[in-house]
């Protein structure tokens, strides 16, 4: 298993009171295999993401990510394993205004001080189709091909769970549906697995498994 | 509609907090504009009204003849506003005792200004007369050295006196050249009786004049018409007293730690208003999306600010009374007299400053963010027009023009102006041929890595927050430098033991029997400086060049408290001449090597200009115009002059050396080393609140340029730390990038400060330019230390919130 979340719960503090975000959320992901995290408006998708990329800590539960129980890390040791093992595409896309676009790809293979994040980046920047466009900065491009910037990005990252956070909700049906084959084709030929956090029930249907959160539940 | 929303967005904006810098750095503002201005307002009317008594009028006339009376009687001046006296030396006599005093015959009008505190019988009383004929007034010491009584005889010349009460107080106290000796003042229709004036006699004809400024300037004219050479016409333009240019100075310090306050805080109102903007762009895309015009979103804005400057004003306002009350207290004793009320000038200039904050640093990017197009709200990436040069070039447009309504001097706000923006552009320039050309990739393999290459990648807004903190450093180092330079000069001026004696009139006889007198009684004596009296004449056209005779000395070593600033000090073996100080020169236009004549009583003599000196005169010991080598006056007859310290143990001292040398008028300034000393301490409170304010302002301003650069990389941070770089990576590298911003900063500060300390050492405070070698440690120190250090507290900021969180500001 790639991924096992365990009893969790994540609350935030709301005036005097908590507020429960999560509650008792368990599941798992086999390697190589894809989720989709689904459910409306406010029932905790996108913090759920966030717990289980390590970006935010839960309340109290447990999550496995290959192997490494991530609770009990602190926020220096889950940036290593962010790393090491995982990779992101935003809604937002969340590309860095002042690289250009082969400079945002070349990120984190230069985090990993990795040989040649020049010939990885524009690899991956081809892969996605976008070699012609390498030296465009972020507000040069369209928002369909910013985010095959951020999903050039998160492949470049040799990831072994690549989180997807709506990567279609800011797009026109035709890009939408240009990124998420993309994404599927490009994780096709790579052993990651892939969470998404999505609206998109078409986007949903193409994934493995599917976990749909009600009220901060998972709803059987 | 706009009122009520106005009021709302000002009241969220205050509790959000993102108004803080801005407001903080307007009401630091304030509050030392008021403060200051408030508070040299005062001192300056009562410094007025102190140099008029000083002076004992609004103008004064000296001569050594009165031929300017005929002139002055075509006048038909108004008696009561102008007075006549007669100064010279004499000796006076009691039944048993006699002693060299400072007579000064004086009119009916005496005193024009002021009034005087008198002691007699029946004890101390003041008045506004002027001595009774066929009476005298004399000062303490010298009724204690003639050992008499009130109503005893007095003997001067050949007419008898009684003496009718002592001096405590007289307004025109620098009213002569004779007061050295002690004073008498009589009747001047008593003068005629005693038959002293005598042709030949040496006496100073003083006429003192008051009225309005075109009755005095009317007068002025007909007195330049009239004078001969010798005269001089004094006016109330400066008072040259130790206490007067002590205060004066120290005002000259509060205007430029208040004109330097006020730009630091103008820099952070830039800054902080910039930020402003920026996050008011999804608001005003909004409200034009709802329907709002533009004329609308102006008027709200318009509104906003307005509440901004009430408030600013109010709080300003207070603490700056507060500020000026402290102040005042302080020094409030030394002055006789309550302090006036302030006039409507520093309110005026408050309210100016203001303005000049609001429409130079604020409207501008108030103005830039009306033009956002409302489409905005569906496109978040559109934004500002990047130019942000017109913005920029407004700032500075503002900056020069609030240097010159705090310096009213064209040339001197050009200079300082031109001063900042050069350096500032050496910084630049300098970061950008050193880092040189954007590599590929961010660099983000490890910490010196990634701080160079955003050092690279930043150039333009580290450029403008390199500009923000060499100007916080550099005009930070000046007011420490400038505050450090008067404390410097004021403590060299007055050491511990100084002389607090000085004597006069000694013959050469009297010289050695002196000299052995005080080393019996162990008083250290310092050198006896001979002193004659001479006139300068230019050897060309035998043209009196000096307007009034002055005394001139003789000795081979360069006294203390002088340095050359010209041409060579005596040297042995070679043709020496004479020495004259940078005043002299300049005034009369005397270079080095320009030929003279040196006439005095005993004969003339010819020699040439050999140095120029510049001459601390507010140093106590003995300073001199003219200074010769001794080769030159060799067979000259002098008198003597010397200074000494007498402790407070050995008082007596002064007055036995007066009975045992009758010809030697010892005089003591030790009331004035106290009142100098008392002033200072009480200044140097004031110097470093202001320079605590300006630190203050200083830090506000590097601390919001570093928060708008950090609002750019709170983005960064959150996208390199969720893709696995560790808050280490992002902490050090932030760290090794300010640093370096620091140093540089600093170092540029550093060339600020040291070129501005130079210009405002000779041309504000008008002092020997010192050499701070410490400016150029402190400046980069300071710059690492304030720069990482603030840099620190925000990364760390950034560090204690997840990257999620960060992502979802």
């Amino acid at each position: 298993m790639i991924l096992i979340t365990k009893n969790l719960r994540k609350e935030v503090p709301s005036g005097e009171t908590n507020l429960v975000i999560l509650d008792d959320i368990n599941f798992s992901l086999e390697e190589g295999k894809s989720l989709a995290i689904t459910g409306p408006s406010g029932s905790g998708k996108s913090t759920l993401l966030g717990l289980l990329a390590g970006l935010d800590t839960a309340t109290s539960g447990e999550i496995l990510l290959d192997g490494i129980k991530i609770n009990l890390l602190n926020e220096e040791e889950r940036a290593i394993l962010r790393k090491d093992k995982v990779g992101f595409v935003f809604q937002s896309f969340e590309l860095l205004p002042s690289l250009t676009a082969l400079e945002n790809v070349m990120l984190p293979s230069e985090l990993k001080s990795e040989n040649d994040p020049q010939q990885r980046g524009e690899y991956f920047l081809d892969r996605v189709g976008l070699t012609d466009r390498k030296n465009h900065y972020p507000n040069q491009l369209s928002g369909g091909e910013q985010q095959r910037v951020a999903i050039a990005r998160a492949f470049a990252c040799s990831a072994k769970i690549l989180f997807a956070d709506e990567p279609t909700g800011n797009l026109d049906p035709r890009n939408g549906k240009l990124v998420s084959d993309l994404l599927f084709e490009v994780n096709s030929e790579t052993d990651n697995a892939l969470v998404i956090v999505t609206h998109d029930q078409d986007l949903a249907s193409q994934c493995d498994k599917k976990i749909e959160l009600k009220l901060g539940k998972i709803v059987d | 509609m706009l009122a009520t929303l106005s009021i709302k967005l000002f009241i969220r904006e205050i509790r959000s907090g993102y108004l803080t810098s801005m407001l903080l750095s307007l009401v630091l503002a304030v509050t030392i504009v008021s403060g200051i201005s408030l508070f040299t307002d005062r001192l300056e009317k009562v410094l007025s009204s102190e140099t008029k008594e000083f002076l004992g009028g609004d103008l004064k006339f000296e001569s050594n003849e009165d031929a300017i009376k005929d002139s002055l009687k075509k006048l038909n001046l108004d008696k009561s506003k102008t007075s006549e006296m007669a100064v010279f030396a004499s000796v006076i006599f009691s039944e048993e005792e006699m002693q060299l005093s400072s007579i000064k015959a004086v009119d009916n009008s005496y005193p024009l200004i002021g009034e005087l505190e008198l002691q007699n019988k029946s004890g101390t009383y003041k008045t506004k007369q002027n001595p009774d004929q066929g009476t005298l007034w004399i000062d303490e010491r010298l009724k204690n050295l003639l050992s008499l009584e009130y109503g005893d005889n007095i003997y001067l010349g050949d007419a008898t006196f009684v003496l009718a009460a002592s001096i405590i107080y007289e307004p025109d106290r620098g009213s002569t050249n004779f007061a050295f000796a002690p004073k008498t003042i009589m009747n001047i229709s008593d003068l005629a009786a005693t038959n002293i004036i005598q042709p030949g006699s040496r006496v100073e004809y003083n006429y003192l004049f008051t009225g309005s400024e075109e009755e005095i300037s009317l007068i002025r004219e007909t007195l330049e018409e009239n004078k001969n050479q010798g005269d001089d016409i004094e006016s109330l333009s400066s008072d040259s007293s130790a206490l007067g240019r002590t205060i004066d100075r120290s005002e000259n310090f509060f205007l430029l730690g208040g004109l330097i306050a006020v730009l630091l805080s103008a820099c952070t109102i830039g800054i902080s208003s910039q930020r402003f903007a920026r996050r008011h762009i999804s608001y005003v895309a909004i409200l034009k999306t709802l329907g709002m015009n533009q004329f609308q979103i102006r008027g709200l804005y318009l509104l906003l600010f307005f509440y901004t400057t009430l408030l600013t004003l109010f709080l300003g306002l207070s603490f700056g009374w507060v500020l000026q009350s402290n102040f005042i207290s302080l020094m409030d004793s030394y002055f006789p007299t309550e302090l006036p009320p302030p006039s409507f000038y520093p309110l005026l200039i408050t309210c100016l400053t203001v303005l000049i904050c609001q429409f130079g640093f604020i409207y501008p990017h108030i103005s830039k963010l009306l033009d956002i197009s409302p489409m905005r709200v569906l496109k978040n990436d559109i934004t500002f027009n990047q130019n942000t040069l017109p913005i920029f070039i407004m700032g500075l447009f503002a900056f020069l023009f609030l240097l010159y309504v705090y310096t009213n001097q064209i040339a001197l706000s050009l200079i300082i102006f031109t001063g900042v923006i050069f350096f500032s552009f050496i910084g630049i320039g300098s970061i950008y041929l050193l880092l040189g050309k954007k590599k590929l990739g961010l660099g983000a393999q490890d910490a010196v890595t990634l701080a160079l290459s955003e050092l690279r990648r930043r150039k333009l807004s580290n450029s403008f927050q390199i500009f923000a903190f060499t100007v916080a450093i550099g005009l930070s180092l000046i007011t420490f430098s400038a505050s450090k330079n008067l404390l410097g000069s004021w403590q060299d001026s007055i050491p511990d033991n100084s002389p607090n004696n000085f004597a006069i009139n000694i013959t050469k006889e009297d010289k050695d029997s002196m000299e052995l007198f005080l080393s019996e009684k162990e008083i250290e004596i310092n050198l006896f400086y001979p002193v004659a009296n001479a006139q300068i004449l230019r050897k060309n056209n035998e043209e009196n060049i000096i307007d009034r005779n002055f005394n001139i000395t003789w000795l081979e070593d360069l006294p203390e408290q002088n340095e050359v600033v010209k041409g060579i000090w005596f040297q042995n073996g070679t043709k020496n001449g004479i020495s004259i100080s940078d005043e002299i020169s300049e005034r009369y236009d005397l270079n080095l090597n320009d030929e003279v004549i040196i006439q005095m009583e005993d004969g003339s003599l010819e020699t040439y200009i050999q140095s120029i000196r510049a001459v601390d005169w507010e140093s106590f010991s003995p300073n001199f115009f003219v200074i010769g080598h001794p080769s030159l006056f060799e067979e000259r007859s002098s008198t003597y002059i010397t200074s000494f310290y007498i402790p407070k143990s050995k008082q007596k001292v002064a007055a036995e050396l007066m009975r045992e040398f009758r010809t030697v008028s010892v005089f003591s300034v030790e009331e004035l080393i106290k009142q100098v000393r008392d002033i200072v301490n009480q200044v140097t409170k004031a110097l470093n609140s202001i320079l605590l304010l300006t630190c203050l302002s200083a830090l506000f301003l590097a601390f919001s340029a570093l928060q708008d650069g950090f609002d750019q990389r709170r983005h960064q941070s959150a996208i390199l730390r969720t893709l696995g770089a560790t808050g280490k990576l992002v902490k050090t590298s932030s760290l090794i990038e300010f640093s370096i911003l620091g140093v540089v900063s600093g170092l540029l500060g550093s060339m600020i400060a040291h070129t501005g300390v130079y210009f405002i050492e000779t041309k504000v405070f008008q002092t020997i330019p010192g050499f701070y070698p410490e400016i150029w440690v402190m400046g980069p120190i300071i710059g690492i230390v304030i720069v990482s250090g603030l840099c620190l507290y925000l990364v760390n900021g950034l560090m204690k919130q997840s990257p999620k969180e960060l992502l979802s500001q």
